[in-house]
Formats: C-alpha cells, structure tokens, sequence
C-alpha cells in the first residue's frame, strides 16, 4: 500500500498561488519597461549621434584646418565611447578621435549602419557635409545602451524585492484571517466528545462552506438517529431477559422450598418452560440483530415459494398438532420469486408460529400463495382473537405484545417478518380475516423482475 | 396477610404466587391493572405487589389511581426496568418499595413483612400480645418463651388478630384475609380455626363477640 499523500495546505496554496502572480506580474512590467527603455534610448541617442555628425560638419567649415587629429574635440562626456572619423571627399582620413580605428567605420552612404570592432559592437551615424566635400561618421558603442536600459528595468524592479517578501507577509495574514472560519469550524469539531452527535453550529461558517456543514450535520443526525435505536433495542433486549429470567429463579425457588411432590414438579416443570422461553427469546433476538446487519445487497436468487412454504407448514405442524389447530397449506401452482430464501422460510415459520401461538385451541391457520398478475402474494389467516385496528401498527414493533393474550411471545416475531419484508422490497398489510381472526399479506415485487436498486 | 398480586407474565406471576404462599402469606394473583383495580376495591389486602408493564392499565397508573383516591396500601413495584429514574418515578409515584427482576424470593417476602410493620407503625419486628410471640418472618410463635406448633392456617389467624390487637374482626373479614379467591372456605371454618388456637394457647385468649366477630385484647398500656 503506498502512504497516503500529505493532505495540500489550503493556505500554502493560496500563498503561493498569489506570491508566484505577483512575481510573473512584476517581472512581466520589468520585461516590458526594459524593451521600451531600449527603443527610448536608441531614439534619444541616436538623436545625439545625428546631432553630433551635424555639429562637427558645421565645426569642419572654419576649423578643419586649425585642427590636428591629436587635439581632435570631444564630442561627448563619455568620449570614451563615442568615436568619430571625418573623410575629405569619402577617401582621404582627415581627422579621427583616439578611440577611432584608422579604417572607414562605415561605408560612403548616409544614415545608421552597425558594425563590431574590436569585438565591441558599434552604433555609426554617417552624413556627407552640405558641397559634399567631407564624410562624415559617428560611432557610439552598443553595449551603452543596452546597459542604459539594464539599468531602467532594474530600478523598475527594485521596489519590488521589498515590496514581494511584504505582499508574502501580508497575502499570508489575510489568507490566515480568511481561513479562520474554517479553522474555528475544525476546532468545533475536534473538541465535541464522542457521544455528542448534536449538530455543528453553521451560522458562523463562511457560504463556501454551508453546504460543508449542512452535509455533515445530516450525516450526525442519521447516525445519532441509528444510534439511539441501536441503543434502545439493546436496552429493551436486556429487560426483555429479566423477566423470564426471574420467572426461573422464582420457580426454582419454589421447588427448592417446597415440600409436596405435586407442588415441586409443578415448579420445576416451569423452570424447564422458563428456560424453554428464554431461549427462544435469544434466537429472535439473535435473528434480528442478523438480519438488521443485512442490508440491500443481501444475495438474491430464485426461489420456489411454494416448497418454502410446504417446508414451514411441516416445522410448524407438531406445535399445531399439540394445540390441536387445524394448519393448513393451499399453493395451487409453482411459485418462483427472486429472494433469500433463508430469510423467506424464517418469515414464514415466525407467521405460522404467531397464529398457532395466538390461537385458541381448535382454530384454523392457513398459508396461502397466489400470482397475482407476476407479483407473488403470501398470506397467513388464522381464526384467533386478532389484532384490533388500533394496535396494528404498534404490534410491528419491537417487544410489542398484545395486551391480554399472555406473554409467552417475544414481541419479536412481527417485527422478524416486517424487516425480511423490508429487505425483499415487499409490502405487509395486516387485515381482517375471513376465518374471523388475523390476515396477514405480504406482496413481493414481480418474481420474473430482476433486483431493482431502491433508496 | 392477604397480598395481591398484579404480574401480567404467567410463570412468574404462578413462582411469586406460590412463593409467597411458602412464607405465609395468602395471595391473589390478578394480570392486568383493570383487574387489580377491581380487587382492590373488593378485598382487604394488606399489600400490593405490582409489576409495571400490565396490559390494559399500566402499573404506575394504577398506582396514581390509588394514591389520588387516598388509598394507603402499602405496594411494593416489581420492574424490568432498573435505571435510577425508573426508580425514583416509581417511588414518586407513591410505591413504598422496589424491586428489581430477577429478584430473590426471600428478600420479596422480607420486604413485604417490613412493609406490613411499618403499615402497623411497629418497628419490632416479633408481634408481642401478653405473653404471646408471633415471628412473621421465622413463622414461629411462643407462649410465655415456649414454642407452639401451628397450622398455617392457625398462623394466619393469630397474625390476623395480634396485628389488630384490641380491634374486633367479623368472621367475614376474618375469611377475606384468610383465603384467597377460589379457595374452599367450610361455614365453619372460621370457628374451627379459633377453636384450635384457643387449645393450643390459652382457652380465655380470644374473646367471642356474640354477633360480631372475635377479638384479642389489648394488653393494658
């Protein structure tokens, strides 16, 4: 497994998102205001040059004479760099400053030319004097002004090595103060203790992060909601024992104290019975903390509903059989439904077991299966007291009994089919009977539909 | 000492039942609120053993129904549920004791016979008349430091008449706390029973009441 990446620092990022535009842009201007410098300089200096040719052509018509190339003028503060040479008639070399080479700088045409000497690139001006008499030309060295230039673009520059790490300094205080929703949001989190499932405050968090919050609170609520029914489940699981548990330690109390053989028998049968409900109590409970880890992705596979139920109709007949209840089966056709059938045995054993369970001795419990139109029904009547309207829902219920029909149920057995009806995707309806009693109807989705995703 | 009973769960209201008639006490076993209600106002019980999830009528309403109509009977509260609150409601509710399942049957009887004492306003736990000594709990009684053998029913009577002590009960109360519902009670049964007490302890101890009852006089003070 590789690491995990290092989680990016938002703030880092905006900082150095900012720092790196701020320093394209300054360095964009620099580029830009050396390439005009340079253009401003050519022009400026070559004006000088021009004026320069100009001067000594009009300086050549008086003095030329007087003048010997040793005490030749200087033309300009950086004489250095600047060179001239003047040629009577384009041909004869009259006059040329030191720095001058003793050959033409330029040819016998007018205007700007370029040319290297000495390794050293020159800028030459040329202008012939008004009768033509002298060729005149000007040379100034390149690299003047490419250095003039340099120059300009670095002091553009300068302000900004101060003012980059200062813009750094400050981009950074206020993507630290930006942030400080998001950090105070963190905090919130982070110091809640683990039980604390209330939702996070969103009124102080910035828009951006609203629906963020709005999100996470719903996640809280769900799990906070799954939670409390976990943890009641489990509280009302752990009564649920306590009663059976003191209906044997109390009869085994009356047997150990008591002295007639009937009398003691009697007890200890009911330990035995006690014990007897007591398991069954934790195989419902066992079946339904299984069957609430299932989920939707339970495997599915084809399933003969109608030998499910001929198999539920046999487990349960012997308990019918002793209360002398007539159980019946009517599954006129093969039945096949896309299900579990684990699952679907168990729903129906639970629903065959509560009418025996509920009945009165000599009643009628009958399973029925039909296609209606590709959609399986199953339904359990029985002729026993029922379940008046009211109580319907409630009975669904986990740990609901029904008041007054003794208490040798779980209360779980309702609750068992209703969630395996759940999980099929199937619809439960309880109803009025014929046989006078309870109906209970459970509609599975079309059995030649392959497995739908439902939300 | 009659008690009833409300517990809607058969196996352990049938163990408490015979339990409690192990330790000397006659008891009616009812398994809903409704019914307890009915009973109540019908019989005298000396005390109310009631389990908190009844059908038709909770336990704590029952009990609210009792106390706003200003009855004293002392009830002891059998429950699942064992959380302080649970408790501290039940108790508030105007329970005088708590008992939380699974239970000991010695320590419900125990608590009864403490309920009844202090119902009595004795903290003595041994009824003393004269020279008598009646021990509830040890189900033993003594003349003048001498063990006496006793029926239960025998028992059951002198309690009766040592608990009330200078008060006259009817041969009909003396029935009704004496028997529980759909037990045989013979029309003499009552004489019968007197009779026997008056052999084994003392024939002058209790008083015939000609037409009202029977009574054992009070000590003078």
């Amino acid at each position: 497994m590789t690491p995990a990446p290092r989680p990016r620092s938002l703030a880092g990022l905006l900082l150095a998102l900012l720092i790196s535009a701020v320093t394209l842009t300054s360095l964009a201007t620099a580029a830009i205001s050396y390439f005009t410098a340079r253009g401003e300089v050519d022009e400026i200096l070559d004006g000088h040059l021009a004026q320069a040719a100009s001067l000594l052509i009009v300086q050549l018509g008086h003095e030329l004479d007087e003048i010997d190339t040793e005490h030749a003028p200087t033309l300009h503060e950086d004489a250095r760099k600047v060179a001239f040479q003047v040629w009577e008639g384009g041909r004869v070399l009259r006059l040329r400053s030191a720095n001058a080479p003793p050959d033409a700088l330029a040819g016998p045409a007018g205007g700007f030319s370029e040319r290297l000497v000495d390794g050293r690139r020159w800028r030459i001006f040329s202008q012939w004097s008004g009768d033509r008499g002298y060729l005149v030309h000007v040379a100034e060295r390149a690299d003047t002004r490419e250095k003039l230039a340099r120059k300009l673009a670095a002091r553009q520059l300068q302000p900004m090595l101060v003012a980059i790490p200062l813009l750094a300094l400050l981009v950074w205080l206020a993507v630290r103060r930006g942030l400080h929703p998001l950090r105070a949001l963190a905090r919130q989190v982070a110091q809640r203790e683990a039980q604390n499932l209330a939702p996070v405050e969103a009124a102080t968090a910035p828009r951006e992060v609203q629906p963020l919050v709005a999100q996470l609170n719903a996640l809280l609520a769900r799990l906070g909601a799954s939670l409390d029914s976990e943890r009641r489940f489990t509280a009302d699981a752990a009564h649920e024992l306590r009663t059976p548990l003191a209906a044997i330690r109390t009869q085994a109390q009356v047997a150990l104290g008591e002295h007639e053989v009937g009398a003691r028998r009697h007890a200890l049968e009911a330990v035995l019975a006690g014990c007897d409900r007591l398991t069954r109590l934790i195989e419902q409970l066992l079946t339904l903390s299984r069957l609430d880890a299932q989920d939707a992705e339970t495997r599915f596979s084809s399933c003969a509903l109608d030998e499910l139920a001929a198999q539920a109709v046999a487990e349960s007949a012997p308990a019918a059989a002793a209360k002398d209840v007539d159980l019946a089966l009517e599954a006129p056709q093969p039945l096949e439904v896309r299900g579990n059938a684990d699952l679907l045995r168990a729903c129906l054993r639970n629903l065959l077991d509560n009418a025996v369970r509920y009945s009165p001795a000599g009643a009628s419990v009958r399973l029925s299966l039909f296609d209606e139109a590709g959609r399986a029904r199953i339904t359990v009547e029985d002729s026993g007291p029922g379940i008046p309207r009211e109580e319907r829902d409630r009975v669904l219920e986990r740990f609901h009994r029904l008041l007054g029909s003794g208490a040798e149920g779980s209360g779980l057995g309702l609750s068992i089919v209703a969630r395996i009806a759940e999980l099929h995707h199937a619809e439960l309806r309880l109803e009025d009977s014929t046989l006078g009693g309870l109906k209970v109807t459970i509609d599975l989705p079309a059995a030649a539909s392959r497995r739908t995703a439902v939300p | 000492m009659r008690i009833l009973l409300v517990e809607d769960d058969p196996l352990l209201g049938d163990g408490i039942r015979a339990g409690l008639r192990q330790a000397g006490f006659v008891v009616d076993w009812v398994r809903d609120g409704v019914a307890a209600q009915a009973a109540i106002a019908a019989e005298p019980f000396a005390a109310l053993v009631l389990d908190l999830g009844l059908p038709r009528m909770s336990g704590l309403d029952l009990l609210r129904r009792l106390r706003a109509a200003h009855d004293p009977i002392p009830v002891l509260i059998l429950t699942a549920r064992d959380t302080y609150a649970d408790r501290i409601r039940g108790l508030d509710t105007g329970a005088d004791d708590y008992l939380v399942k699974p239970f000991d049957l010695g320590e419900l009887a125990a608590r009864l016979r403490a309920l009844l004492r202090r119902t009595a306003g004795s903290p003595e736990p041994l009824l003393r008349v004269g020279a008598i000594e009646l021990d509830p709990a040890g189900h033993s009684v003594r003349l003048d430091g001498r063990a006496v053998e006793l029926s239960a029913r025998e028992f059951a009577l002198l309690h009766e008449l040592m608990a009330n002590a200078g008060r006259v009960l009817s041969r009909r109360q003396i029935e009704e706390r004496l028997y529980a519902w759909g037990e045989e009670v013979e029309s003499n049964a009552v004489e019968v029973h007197v009779h026997h007490l008056r052999r084994k302890l003392a024939p002058e101890l209790i008083r015939t009441v000609r037409g009202v009852g029977y009574l054992l006089p009070a000590p003078p003070a």
